[in-house]
C-alpha cells in the first residue's frame, strides 16, 4: 500500500507520470492543464524528479521535442488541452504514425469559439482519427493509475501506439480527491524502465520516415489499424496486471454499473459517469432497471465489448460532452449506433450535455434516464436531448 | 590545415547520385556540412529540395550513411532539440546534431521553432541553405526572397512586378538570440564555409549554432548551372550576403574589397530580368544600409 | 513480404543512389598539362565527383551530372566541357 494523499486532478497525473520515470518532458502551459507541467517543473527543479525539462515556446514544439526525444530512445511526456492539442496537430498525427509510444495528458476543454477556457470533451474528440489510444478517466485516482496503465500499453510491442489519458478540464483537473498513492519501488515493479528502441542512432544508421510510396504506406496503415486492434487485449491484460498488483480494476475497455438486469442503459465518458451512476442508483429506488456504460477508451473504440454489453437491453442513450458537426448528435452516440449493427431493435437518442463548461447535473442524467424510460418500448432513433437548464 | 586538406579527409555521407539539379548550391552546401559533420552525427533535413533530392531515403533506403529524419516542415529546430536533450541525457555528447533547412523551413514556417530552439540555448547546430524561395516545389516566394524577384507565386505581371516586399534578414535575427555561434557564408568563399561549419559544429557543442548560408539556384533564379558559384561570388561581392560572424556575442565582417552594385549583380540572372531602376535602387540601399549596420556592430 | 519491416517507417535497406551521370550532356575533361591539383574544383563540385588521389585531383565520371562549375572555376582553366557521347 502507498500513502493516501488530496490532490486534484492535474495534480495526480503530474504524480502519476512522475512515478513513470520519464526522461524528457516539454511542455507549455494552457488552462486548464497548467498545474501539470508546473508540477513536473517543480520536481525536476527541486532534484526530486531526474528528467529533462524542456521549456519550449509553443505545444507543437512540445510535441515535436518530446517526438524527438523518443526517436533518441527516452520515454517521455506532454500534456495539453483545446487550443494547445490543435495547435500541435501535426506533430501530434505523427507521433501516432510514426508508431512511437509515448504518454500525453490531456485536460479536455471546449473549443473556441465562442471564447471559452472551460471543460468539454471537443478537443479529445476532434483528434480521434488521429492515430492515438484515447482513454477518458472518471476520478482522479484513475488519472494517476491510468498513466502507469497507458506507459505498459504505449510501450507494449504490440502495440507501439502513443496514448492520450484524458480527464475533465476543471471538473477533475482542479477538484480535490483522496488517493491512494503507489510509491516509486511499487510504480517501478508495474512499470519496467523503458527500453525503447532508439531510431537516430549513429550506430545503426537508419533514415526515419523516408519518403514512402502509397503501396508501402497502406501496409504501414493496415498495421496501425491492427495495433489498435492488438490494444484492446492488451489493455484488458493490462487493468487485470495492475488490478492484481494494486487492487483496483477499472474493466479495462469499458466499465459496466449495473447493466446485467437492466432494460435501459446510459453510456458515459469521463467525470459525468459518477453522476450517471448516482443517477442509476436513484432511478433503481423507484423500480426503473437502469444500467450504465462507461466508455472508458475511445480509440480503440470498444465497438464488441460495447454491442455485448448493450444486448438484450431495450433502450440506450449516449451521453456526449461534444457534438458531433453534421450529425445533429454527439460523436460517441454516432460510434455507439455504428458498434450495436442492430441499433434500430434498440430504442435510442443522443444527449448533449456540459459545454463549455456548463454543468453536467445530477438532474440532467436522471432526465436521460426518465426519457429512456419513457421511450424504452418504442425501437427506432430518438430526438437529440439537450441537457440545458431553460 | 587547408580547406582543401580538409576535405580531402572527409568522406560522402550524403548519397553519391542525389536528383538535385545540376549546379545546386543546395546540394554544395549539404554535402560539405555533412562531410564535416561526419558519421558520428544526427540529421534532420526537412521538406524541401535537399528531401526531395533524397537525402531523407526513399522506401526502405537512406540517402545518407548517418542517422536522419525528415521533419516537418515547421518542427527542425524543436524535433532536434529533443534529439540533443536525449544525446546529452545519455552522455553521448560526441554525437553532432545538425539540422539543414532551407529559408522557409527556416524563415518562415519553421521560425518559431527556431527561435524556441536558440532561446534555449539547445546544443546544436542549424544550417540554412537559403535560396530565396520554396524550389522545391516550384520556386514560390518566402520571406528571403529579394524585391521583385519573379517568382510563380510573384510573377513579374502587368499589374504586379515581382516580389513587393524587401528580404526579410534572418540571421542578424539569430544572432540578437544570444546563441553562442551565428555566422553567414557563402559556398564562393569555400574556405570561410567550411571553417564555419568545423566552428558551428565546435560551438554546437556549447550550445546553439546558427549558419545562413547563401544558395544560389540556377533551376529558381534562372541562370546556366556552371554559374553558381560565380552568382553566389558577385552576391558576396554586392554586399547582398555580408559574410560575417558574431562568436559569443562578438561581430567579426569580412572586408569587402571589390565590391560590385546590385546592378551588376543582377544582371544575367533571369528573375530579375524585369527590375526597375527604382527597384534596383531600393535594393542597394537595403544592402548599403544593412553593410553599414555590420559595420557598425563589428566595431565595437 | 516480412510484416515486421513495416513495424516502423525505418528506411535502413542501404543506400538510395540515382544514376546521375545518366543525365550528363557534356562531361568535364581535366588537362593535367594545366592542372596544379590545388582542389578549387573539388571544392565547389557539388556532386563530389571530384576527389584526390594522393595529391592529384581527378574526376570521377560515376555520378557527375555535368553542372560545368568545376570549368567555370578553374583558376588555370584546365577543364574544359566536352559533348557526351554515347
Amino acid at each position: 500500500m502507498g500513502k493516501l494523499v488530496a490532490m486534484t486532478g492535474n495534480t495526480a497525473a503530474y504524480t502519476g507520470a512522475a512515478l513513470c520515470r520519464p526522461d524528457l518532458i516539454a511542455a507549455y502551459p494552457i488552462t486548464p492543464q497548467s498545474s501539470v507541467v508546473e508540477g513536473l517543473a517543480g520536481m525536476v527543479y527541486n532534484g526530486k524528479l531526474d528528467a529533462s525539462f524542456v521549456q519550449v515556446e509553443s505545444e507543437h514544439s512540445a510535441m515535436s521535442v518530446v517526438q524527438g526525444a523518443a526517436a533518441a530512445g527516452g520515454r517521455v511526456f506532454t500534456a495539453t488541452s483545446a487550443q494547445g492539442l490543435a495547435l500541435m496537430y501535426e506533430p501530434y498525427f505523427r507521433m501516432s504514425t510514426l508508431r512511437i509510444p509515448m504518454v500525453m495528458a490531456l485536460a479536455t476543454r471546449e473549443m473556441t469559439s465562442p471564447e471559452t477556457i472551460w471543460s468539454g470533451q471537443q478537443d479529445a474528440m476532434s483528434v480521434r482519427e488521429a492515430g492515438w489510444i484515447q482513454l477518458f478517466c472518471e476520478s482522479n485516482q484513475e488519472i494517476l493509475d491510468m498513466m502507469l496503465q497507458a506507459y505498459r500499453i504505449a510501450e507494449d510491442p504490440r502495440v507501439q501506439l502513443p496514448v492520450n489519458v484524458c480527464y475533465d478540464g476543471f471538473y477533475s483537473s482542479h477538484l480535490i480527491e483522496g488517493l491512494d498513492i503507489p510509491s516509486q519501488a511499487e510504480a517501478d515493479a508495474f512499470l519496467p524502465a523503458y527500453a525503447g528502441k532508439t531510431y537516430l542512432d549513429p550506430g545503426q544508421p537508419a533514415a526515419l520516415d523516408p519518403l514512402t510510396p502509397g503501396e508501402l504506406m497502406m501496409h504501414y496503415r493496415k498495421n496501425h489499424l491492427d495495433a489498435m486492434k492488438a490494444a484492446q487485449e492488451v489493455i484488458e491484460e493490462v487493468d487485470a496486471k495492475f488490478a492484481a498488483q494494486f487492487g483496483r480494476s477499472y474493466g479495462g475497455l469499458i466499465e459496466e454499473y449495473k447493466t446485467e438486469d437492466a432494460d435501459i442503459v446510459i453510456v458515459t465518458i469521463g467525470g459525468m459517469s459518477g453522476t450517471g451512476k448516482d443517477a442509476v442508483d436513484a432511478a433503481r429506488e423507484k423500480g426503473i432497471r437502469a444500467g450504465l456504460i462507461k466508455l472508458r477508451f475511445v480509440r480503440p473504440f470498444p465497438a464488441e465489448k460495447l454491442a455485448a454489453a448493450l444486448r438484450g437491453k431495450k433502450a440506450f442513450a449516449v451521453v456526449d460532452r461534444s457534438v458531433s458537426f453534421g450529425w445533429s448528435c454527439g460523436p460517441m452516440y454516432m460510434e455507439t449506433r455504428a458498434a450495436v449493427v442492430d441499433a434500430d431493435s434498440y430504442a435510442h437518442f443522443s444527449a448533449i450535455g456540459g459545454l463549455g463548461g456548463a454543468d453536467l447535473s445530477y438532474g440532467h442524467m436522471r432526465s436521460v434516464i426518465e426519457k429512456l424510460d419513457a421511450i424504452k418500448n418504442e425501437p427506432g432513433a430518438h430526438d437529440t436531448l439537450w441537457l440545458m437548464n431553460d | 590545415m587547408s580547406y582543401i586538406d580538409v576535405l580531402k579527409q572527409t568522406q560522402n555521407v550524403m548519397t553519391p547520385g542525389s536528383s538535385a539539379c545540376q549546379g545546386c548550391g543546395g546540394e554544395l552546401i549539404l554535402r560539405r556540412v555533412m562531410q564535416i559533420a561526419g558519421n558520428n552525427s544526427v540529421f534532420a533535413v526537412p521538406p524541401g529540395c535537399m528531401a526531395g533530392a533524397g537525402v531523407d531515403g526513399w522506401n526502405f533506403s537512406n540517402g545518407c550513411t548517418a542517422p536522419i529524419h525528415i521533419t516537418l516542415l515547421d518542427n527542425t529546430a524543436s524535433f532536434m532539440s529533443g534529439v540533443s536533450e536525449m544525446y546529452q541525457r545519455k552522455g553521448r555528447q560526441d554525437v553532432n546534431i545538425v539540422a539543414i533547412a532551407g529559408d522557409g523551413a527556416t524563415a518562415d514556417c519553421g521560425f518559431q521553432s527556431l527561435s524556441g530552439a536558440a532561446e534555449r540555448g539547445t546544443k546544436m547546430l542549424y544550417v540554412c541553405y537559403d535560396n530565396e524561395g520554396y524550389m522545391n516545389t516550384g520556386y514560390q516566394r518566402s520571406s528571403t526572397t529579394s524585391l521583385g524577384s519573379s517568382t510563380s507565386t510573384t510573377p513579374a505581371g502587368a499589374a504586379i512586378n515581382g516580389k513587393e516586399q524587401q528580404q526579410k534578414y534572418v540571421p542578424l535575427i539569430m544572432a540578437m538570440h544570444n546563441i553562442e555561434y551565428c555566422a553567414t557564408a557563402s559556398p564562393s568563399n569555400m574556405a570561410d564555409l567550411v571553417a564555419k561549419i568545423q566552428k558551428g559544429l565546435e560551438a554546437s557543442k556549447r550550445g546553439f549554432a546558427y549558419l545562413h548560408v547563401f544558395s544560389p539556384c540556377p533551376t529558381g533564379w534562372k541562370f546556366a548551372p556552371d554559374q553558381s558559384i560565380a552568382v553566389a561570388r558577385k552576391a558576396v561581392a554586392a554586399n547582398l550576403c555580408p559574410i560575417w560572424e558574431c562568436d559569443k556575442g562578438v561581430f567579426k565582417l569580412t572586408p569587402n574589397r571589390r565590391p560590385i552594385t546590385i546592378a551588376e549583380f543582377v544582371a544575367g540572372i533571369g528573375k530579375f530580368k524585369k527590375l526597375t531602376e527604382e527597384e534596383i535602387a531600393s535594393i542597394q540601399s537595403l544592402v548599403d544600409e544593412r553593410w553599414a549596420l555590420l559595420e557598425k556592430l563589428a566595431a565595437e | 513480404m516480412n510484416d515486421t519491416r513495416f513495424v516502423t517507417p525505418l528506411g535502413n535497406d542501404g543506400m538510395y543512389i540515382l544514376d546521375t551521370a545518366a543525365w550528363r550532356i557534356v562531361r568535364p575533361v581535366m588537362d593535367k598539362e594545366k592542372c596544379i591539383n590545388c582542389g578549387v574544383c573539388m571544392g565547389y563540385c557539388p556532386v563530389n565527383s571530384i576527389y584526390a588521389e594522393g595529391k592529384e585531383i581527378r574526376i570521377s565520371y560515376d555520378y557527375c551530372k555535368g553542372c560545368g562549375i568545376c570549368a567555370a572555376e578553374c583558376p588555370k582553366q584546365a577543364i574544359h566541357m566536352e559533348q557526351e557521347v554515347k
